[in-house]
């Protein structure tokens, strides 16, 4: 996990840095390079494929909130030589308080229902298909739509989605 | 709200919301039994359903964009690397940062890669790349990028290499259709780089459009022969110009140009740098990457297991040697692919006709 998440980080802030303003960069694609990289360095610690998705789609939500946590915060504390997140672009603000609210719903749900909540982790922040969200919870595709669905519902119920742009 | 109170509350949700609004009412008249806050749930749930608009369909796509920020390239224009003056900075890739540079004994230019930190802070790994980059350094052929030396400086561990002036095949092949003879033109001089690189015993492990470069004068150069090994140069370089292709509309970045045992986690040999060539080669005649999918397993899988189309029912026009040819280049199996050396010669009859 700690490998998956600084490949992960690695990654980012090297697509990033050479990205003009604006471009977007996939979770999933960063996901799959950070595979490749690992593989090719012989880390062979995942038992399969499917098990390191699993891995990297919780690393790659850990990613997210610790950053959209990091340039709140830093927004908060006046940051002096990096640019703020409000510099940069309102939309990102708004998305690092969208990615902190659902992360907060989301541990929530996991009380009351674990496995919904790594359906979405997987769907969402691993973006995994129907299909391999069910081989990595070694679960029916039946399952984990219907599983997707009511999770999304009381998700967007929660996070009051609709009302404002969906994250 | 406990588990098993979310669990009643899901059931008939998920009941209720496969019915039309007539039937939905009397399911849950029937349902919640006259249990009203188990109704305000559920119609609760139903009324969020309707307004979620996209929600948790599109992924955190802008935020992961900007993972940020804090490392600015670590040599600015006049620095001095050993005998080499810095001059702008290219690209940042998997292994570290690349600048162009000035010889500052012969005034021409160079191209310095400065490897990243943590990758030299194993002695044994520095010591096998500096090896590796030596024996690469000996390859004098007039499609290899040539070594010039590779050393340490005060910035770290560098490799100093001829510049060439033109674009990568990535940037080429984002450009559109190339024409038929010109592709094959290049993939001719490829051929014979890397025919000549395994005649030499060297391996590169990781062809790939971005290691393959077009200059102004037409010709190819392949860049980075042995030196893949070293913190896994399996990721793309990213340009300063900011060169990446989508394809299907998910997978933003490169797809994998491994050979199905390197994905395995197997050792490289001159095999699957034939099978990596093919599936670059496989792009550039097509326009498609032979192993294209919808999601990153797909494509990994795609590699393991499925046999491309033949080139000619994706582009008309490719002649039956060339289908066979890279097909057979794409064999799962290592001892089926032909090697380096009889595909030179193979591309040579097929560009020259026989």
């Amino acid at each position: 996990m700690p490998l998956v998440y600084g490949e992960l980080h690695r990654i980012a802030r090297r697509c990033w840095i050479s990205q003009p303003a604006g471009h977007t960069l996939q979770p999933t694609a960063l996901i799959h390079e950070a595979y490749l990289k690992l593989v090719n360095q012989g880390q062979q610690s995942f038992q399969s494929r499917r098990h390191f998705f699993a891995v990297a789609s919780m690393a790659m939500r850990q990613v997210l909130v610790n950053h959209a946590e990091a340039s709140l915060t830093e927004k908060r504390g006046g940051g002096k030589e990096t640019i703020s997140l409000e510099d940069i672009d309102p939309a990102l603000r708004q998305e690092a308080r969208e990615v902190l609210s659902l992360h907060e719903a989301l541990k929530e749900l996991e009380r009351i229902d674990p496995r919904k909540s790594r359906v979405v982790e997987l769907r969402y922040f691993g973006g995994l298909s129907i299909e391999e969200t069910a081989a990595a919870l070694g679960v029916s595709t039946v399952t984990v739509t219907r599983d997707f669905q009511a999770a999304r519902a009381w998700l967007a119920r929660e996070l009051g989605a609709g009302d404002a742009p969906a994250p | 709200m406990t588990a098993d109170e979310w669990q009643a509350i899901e059931g008939i949700y998920l009941e209720a919301s496969a019915l039309n609004p007539v039937g939905r009412a009397a399911y849950l008249d029937r349902a919640c039994m006259g249990d009203s806050k188990l109704r305000e749930e559920v119609e609760s749930l139903l009324e969020a359903d309707l307004k979620r608009g996209r929600f948790l369909e599109l992924p955190p796509s802008l935020l992961a964009a900007d993972l940020l920020t804090r490392n600015p390239p670590a040599l600015s224009p006049g620095l001095r690397v050993g005998e080499y003056e810095v001059q702008s900075l290219i690209s940042i890739g998997g292994m570290g940062e690349v600048y162009l540079a000035e010889d500052t004994r012969t005034r021409r230019p160079a191209v310095l890669k400065i490897l990243r930190r943590h990758l030299t802070a194993d002695a044994h790994a520095v010591e096998r790349f500096e090896r590796e980059a030596r024996a690469a350094g000996t390859l004098n052929h007039p499609n290899i990028v040539k070594i010039y030396e590779c050393s340490k400086s005060d910035a770290g561990v560098f490799i100093a290499m001829e510049w060439v002036d033109g674009q990568t095949w990535r940037a080429l092949l984002g450009r559109g259709e190339v024409p038929l003879p010109v592709a094959g033109d290049w993939s001719r001089q490829a051929a014979h780089a890397l025919a000549a690189a395994h005649e030499a015993g060297i391996i590169h492990r990781d062809i790939k459009p971005d290691n393959i470069m077009l200059s102004k004068a037409g010709t190819v150069k392949i860049l980075d022969f042995g030196l893949a090994r070293l913190g896994g140069n399996v990721l793309p370089d990213v340009e300063a110009s900011g060169a990446s292709g989508t394809i299907s509309g998910t997978l933003s970045g490169t797809l994998p140009y491994m050979s199905p045992e390197l994905l395995r986690g197997e050792r490289a040999s001159s095999a699957s740098d034939v099978f990596s060539f093919a599936s670059v080669l496989y792009e550039l005649f097509t326009g498609r990457h032979p192993f294209a999918g919808e999601t990153p397993l797909d494509v990994f899988e795609a590699i393991e297991c499925r046999t491309p189309d033949a080139p000619s029912s994706r582009r008309p026009g490719i002649p039956s040697a060339l289908d066979r040819l890279l097909l057979a280049m794409l064999a799962g199996e290592q001892e089926k692919r032909p090697s380096s050396p009889a595909v030179a010669v193979e591309l040579d009859a097929i560009v020259f006709g026989e």
